[in-house]
């Protein structure tokens, strides 16, 4: 770790520390809020030539999505960066990405949707990300950073867990994570990505050893039913493996669990804080994996009051609500449009829930 | 140490730049800081805000209430002057700002920022006069951090280097002038 922290954006940190991790292939379509990171490899295209980058503005996010899984079959690391209306567009990809077994990195920076909607900070793309947002039984590991140094360690690591996995993995941000500009230390160079005829998958020449071909075609119900078991496999493996969350003050025994992710949970747990400065029993469960949902921070907290927060009508209180055995203690907090409550506002919310 | 700002002008006087160079400073300074912009899809005229926490520990990026408030414009004080802390201080560029603001605060600066960008020779010099002034009421924020970042800031365009540490120092020595 190079020591020095630098004041720096979300974007461009997270584009920096993608570069740093080997991603050497950006293709996007511009789009607020995420167009610095394509801005970014442009720049570092031309003014670090020694960095070796390819930069490609697609004509659509559906393509910029298949360059990705045309760079992974070819064993190189990629990935684009998009909000919610390039995200749907880019869901064939990603359906096909997961089937064939390519790794892959995608941003997604929500903004207020449906449709064109807004380009404010909202968290309404929750159910999309994590349940598999194209056709059929997938999922997709998605991290969601709170801070913009989670932001780079995550934008690093994720590449190296969509070759693990070979699945594509989807990091996820939002407008206010975005543009948020604040202290970081970037992450160094790093070395650990295999060549591309050692990596799974890969189509790099059939030269002295057999013809290998990606396909996700099915050859009958049978064969199909097959193919989709050892899908499920790969999926069960990352849920066993992935589930990532904090907790705040959950060691105090408190009365309400406030459940907040990516850069809105730090407003929430400055809400939190004030309300354990009102004499509130408070504490707070952040999940940093969205899929596979961390269900296990929930285990042996029966009988406490949950208030989920988020910036969408209520996506992640259907995973809270699973993840308890009481669902009449779930309550929910949402804001749409684009409006970021204050940490005040979150405070006069959990003063609200009843403690039975 | 917790300190929360927000300032908010229209698109194209230069507010996120102001709050930036400021934020670059205070993180020299050793301090934790995040810098929130919020603006609309327009190039110019939009509304531009920015909320601003320098702190010791990671805080949230989004204020319930700012100690400092600064407003370029009669709209933005009006948007938001509901975020007032009763013991902050609300600077206000006198030249467009003619109504009152609505909310208790502990003090109220009037300070003609255009009129002395103006005299300074170049009206878009506002947000580092602005800049200056604010300093006021930041003493953990060290003024030659700030002269330093503001030119790193124009540091592509160094003609302009002078002209900007010169419309810093000029809100500078109006703030300490003033009460």
């Amino acid at each position: 770790m190079s020591k020095e922290a630098v004041f720096m954006q979300g974007n461009q940190a997270m584009a920096e520390a993608a570069i740093r991790g080997g991603c050497k292939m950006f293709f996007g379509y511009p789009i607020t809020p995420s167009s610095e990171v394509p801005e970014y490899y442009a720049r570092v295209m031309v003014e670090r030539p020694e960095e070796n980058i390819t930069y490609i503005q697609a004509e659509t996010e559906c393509s910029a999505f298949n360059m990705i899984a045309g760079a992974a079959a070819a064993g190189h690391r990629s990935m684009t960066a998009t909000a919610g209306p390039g995200f749907s567009l880019g869901q064939e990809a990603m359906s096909y990405m997961s089937a064939a077994g390519l790794p892959g990195v995608v941003v997604q920076i929500m903004r207020p949707g449906p449709a064109d909607g807004e380009i404010l900070p909202a968290q309404g793309d929750y159910f999309q990300i994590t349940r598999g947002g194209g056709h059929g039984d997938y999922y997709t590991l998605a991290l969601a950073p709170w801070s913009i140094q989670e932001l780079v360690e995550i934008m690093q690591e994720s590449f190296v867990l969509a070759e693990k996995y070979n699945n594509p993995v989807v990091v996820v941000s939002d407008a206010m994570l975005a543009k948020l500009r604040e202290s970081v230390v970037l992450p160094d160079y790093t070395d650990n990505e295999a060549a591309p005829e050692e990596k799974h998958n890969t189509l790099t020449g059939a030269k002295g050893r057999k013809r290998h071909l990606i396909t996700t075609c099915g050859f009958g119900a049978v064969q199909w039913n097959q193919f989709n078991n050892d899908l499920q496999k790969k999926y069960a493996e990352i849920a066993a493996n992935e589930k990532r969350y904090e907790s705040y003050f959950m060691d105090e025994d408190p009365d309400i669990v406030v459940v907040a992710f990516g850069a809105y949970s730090r407003v929430c747990l400055s809400g939190v804080k004030m309300a354990r400065e009102a004499g509130l029993k408070v504490g707070m469960i952040r999940p940093i994996s969205l899929w596979p949902f961390p269900d296990n921070a929930f285990e042996g907290l029966d009988g406490k009051q949950f208030l989920v927060c988020e910036l969408n009508a209520g996506q992640m209180v259907q995973d809270v609500k699973l993840s308890v055995k009481n669902k009449d203690d779930v309550h929910f907090f949402g804001m749409l449009g684009g409006i970021v409550p204050t940490p005040k506002e979150i405070c006069a919310e959990i003063q609200k829930v009843e403690v039975k | 140490m917790k300190l929360e700002l927000l300032f908010s002008g229209i698109g194209g006087q230069g507010v996120m730049l102001l709050g930036e160079t400021l934020c670059a400073a205070a993180i020299r300074a050793g301090k934790k800081v995040t810098f929130s912009p919020f603006y609309g899809q327009e190039k110019r005229g939009g509304r531009t805000m920015c909320n601003i926490v320098v702190s010791d520990e990671m805080e949230s990026p989004i204020i319930s209430e700012a100690k400092v408030m600064l407003f370029m414009d009669e709209r933005s004080l009006q948007d938001y002057e509901y975020m007032m802390a009763e013991d902050g201080v609300m600077i206000l560029n006198s030249d467009t700002i003619d109504i009152e603001p609505t909310v208790k605060c502990a003090k109220v600066d009037r300070v003609p920022i255009y009129t002395m960008a103006q005299e300074l020779g170049n009206a878009k010099t506002m947000n580092m006069v602005a800049l200056g002034y604010v300093l006021k009421y930041l003493p953990e924020i060290d003024y030659n951090l700030v002269i330093e970042e503001v030119e790193k800031a124009f540091a592509r365009k160094a003609k302009l280097i002078p002209l900007n540490v010169k419309a810093v120092e000029t809100g500078y020595a109006a703030a300490q002038k003033a009460e």
